[in-house]
């Protein structure tokens, strides 16, 4: 049933063939001018802290693809329409999981990105700046399933922020929030390697750094393998606090759920 | 035409009172997105510390240029953003034939009966922002520069609201438009950072077909005394003049859009 969901999400953005259009060519530029800012500030310089040129670029592109792959703001916009108009109460009528359902949904969703914006985009730009392989094969697999958590993680989170807006009552705030601090923390500017000592301390153990930043720097060799291993399990732990933080927001939201008239 | 002028403040009024019933959604927005912003101009702060500048800008003079993005957007979009962005849902809905009847302009009556106080936020960090940058940067400060200052984010502003209700005015004739602005911000990313960092064709397009360099860097770059690429001494008085420009064509495009409307049928 869940699967049908989300080739159902998958076919209504096929639709909006001129919405795919449109975020091919927004997320084009914004890859391209986070490879601008790279090489303007490597002019002449070949490495800074063991970072090429050709690493950043690499990071550019990837860190925006797993991050533009999925974008929370239609997460938080679907919860925010079905809190304020009651939608929501019909999803509690039907022999579903709501948060299951939204999470199919949305998988639909990450599978149209990735195909229709993502692939393309990092085919384009990977061609024109060049884009360097996996440090090695165990490190390019390893990628991939840093990048299933990578969506798990950012999903539970939007989540999470999505479901505050039962005592909110607007989920609107919550999205800039959420923008703001995946900004930063994610890693999707600027890599933690270039943080300083402190925010770099306190930025390794946050859930945002599994978003952009790990997937990219495993994919990149610049963990050990020790290291990505460890790294791994934590992100692992992470995902499982917030989907339990998410089990519990919601069986305490469905029950603030008012619906008036009909 | 003047009773329609008076009419304007009245629905701006009407909005805003409307608005402050949710005083509580209200600030935690500005909070939020000036948080959201602030956040952005982090991590390009970490990028400009660490290697010292980017294209040869400093982070005071890349705090300017931030900080002129931010008014100038914030000012302009305060009149258009959220009210054209939906204009493709009021064309689809069959609402729009209900604006074409009143004794006011559609446009001003979209512009002002959704004027959007929900850039408080933004304008709060802008503007401490900008005048941190315009002590520290090394501006030579003299009357004609203040005003050429005032002149240059009216501009800004201008340049904003002319693009976003040209994309928007693109619903009255083909019924969807909102896609579109995925694109505009594509190049309004671009438009915070020195237009020397990028190739030549995306400097031409960004003085042209899409002018957001005008909207920031050509006027930081001039206030900052530095060489504008493509431009050269014509900036300053471009930077002055691309706003009024592009308020004319968009009112060119808006009246061919407005002629053209034919409904979404249904």
């Amino acid at each position: 049933m869940y699967a049908a969901f989300a080739a159902n999400a998958f076919q209504t953005r096929l639709a909006y063939r001129n919405q795919a259009w449109s975020s091919f060519f927004g997320q084009l530029i914004q890859v391209f001018a986070r490879i601008a800012i790279w090489m303007a500030v490597y002019a002449g310089v070949a490495s800074v802290d063991g970072i090429t040129l050709a690493d950043m670029i690499t990071y550019a592109i990837l860190a925006t693809a797993v991050m533009g792959v999925w974008d929370h703001a239609l997460l938080m916009r679907d919860l925010d329409v079905a809190i304020k108009t009651g939608d929501v109460a019909v999803f509690l009528l039907k022999p579903l999981h709501y948060p299951l359902y939204l999470f199919a949904a949305h998988c639909g969703n990450l599978a149209f990105n990735t195909l229709a914006v993502v692939l393309p985009v990092t085919l384009i730009i990977g061609v024109t700046y060049g884009i360097q392989p996996p440090a090695s094969a165990m490190h390019g697999a390893s990628f991939l399933g840093f990048w299933a958590l990578s969506f798990a993680i950012y999903f539970l989170l939007a989540m999470t922020c999505g479901l505050l807006a039962f005592w909110l009552m607007t989920a609107h705030s919550l999205e800039w929030f959420l923008t703001g601090i995946m900004a930063l923390f994610s890693g999707s500017i600027l890599p933690l390697w270039f943080f300083p000592p402190a925010l770099a301390a306190v930025a390794q153990y946050l859930p945002f750094a599994w978003v952009a930043y790990y997937p990219t720097a495993v994919y990149l060799g610049k963990l050990e393998p020790a290291e990505t291993g460890l790294i791994l399990a934590i992100g692992l732990g992470w995902a499982a606090v917030l989907a339990a933080g998410v089990g519990l927001l919601w069986s305490r939201a469905r029950h603030r759920i008012v619906v008036q008239g009909g | 035409m003047l009773a329609a002028l008076r009419v304007l403040p009245f629905l701006v009024q009407l909005h805003m009172r409307a608005t402050m019933e949710y005083r509580g959604a209200m600030i935690l927005g500005w909070i939020a997105m000036a948080f959201s912003y602030a956040s952005v101009y982090t991590a390009i702060a970490l990028i400009v510390l660490r290697f010292e500048n980017i294209g040869g800008w400093v982070w005071s003079e890349m705090a300017l240029l931030l900080s002129f993005h931010l008014l100038g957007y914030s000012l302009g979009a305060a009149f258009s953003f959220v009210q054209f962005r939906q204009l493709e849902d009021i064309v689809r809905l069959g609402t729009f034939d209900t604006l074409m009847v009143k004794p006011i302009s559609p446009w001003a009556y979209l512009a002002f009966s959704g004027f959007n106080i929900g850039y408080a936020g933004h304008i709060t960090l802008a503007l401490p922002l900008m005048t941190w940058a315009l002590t520290q940067a090394d501006v030579g400060w003299n009357p004609t520069l203040v005003l050429y200052l005032v002149g240059a984010l009216v501009s800004s502003a201008l340049i904003t609201a002319a693009i976003i209700t040209s994309i928007g005015a693109s619903a009255l004739v083909w019924v969807r438009s909102r896609h579109l602005y995925s694109i505009y911000f594509g190049f309004w990313e671009l438009a915070r950072y020195p237009l020397n960092i990028f190739p030549g064709i995306i400097q031409a397009i960004m003085v042209t077909v899409m002018p957001l360099a005008f909207m920031s860097y050509v006027p930081a770059a001039v206030l900052l005394d530095k060489e504008v690429p493509l431009l050269g001494p014509a900036a300053a008085p471009l930077a002055l003049a691309a706003g009024p420009i592009a308020t004319i064509l968009a009112m060119l495009y808006w009246r061919w859009c407005i002629r053209n409307y034919q409904g979404a049928g249904g």
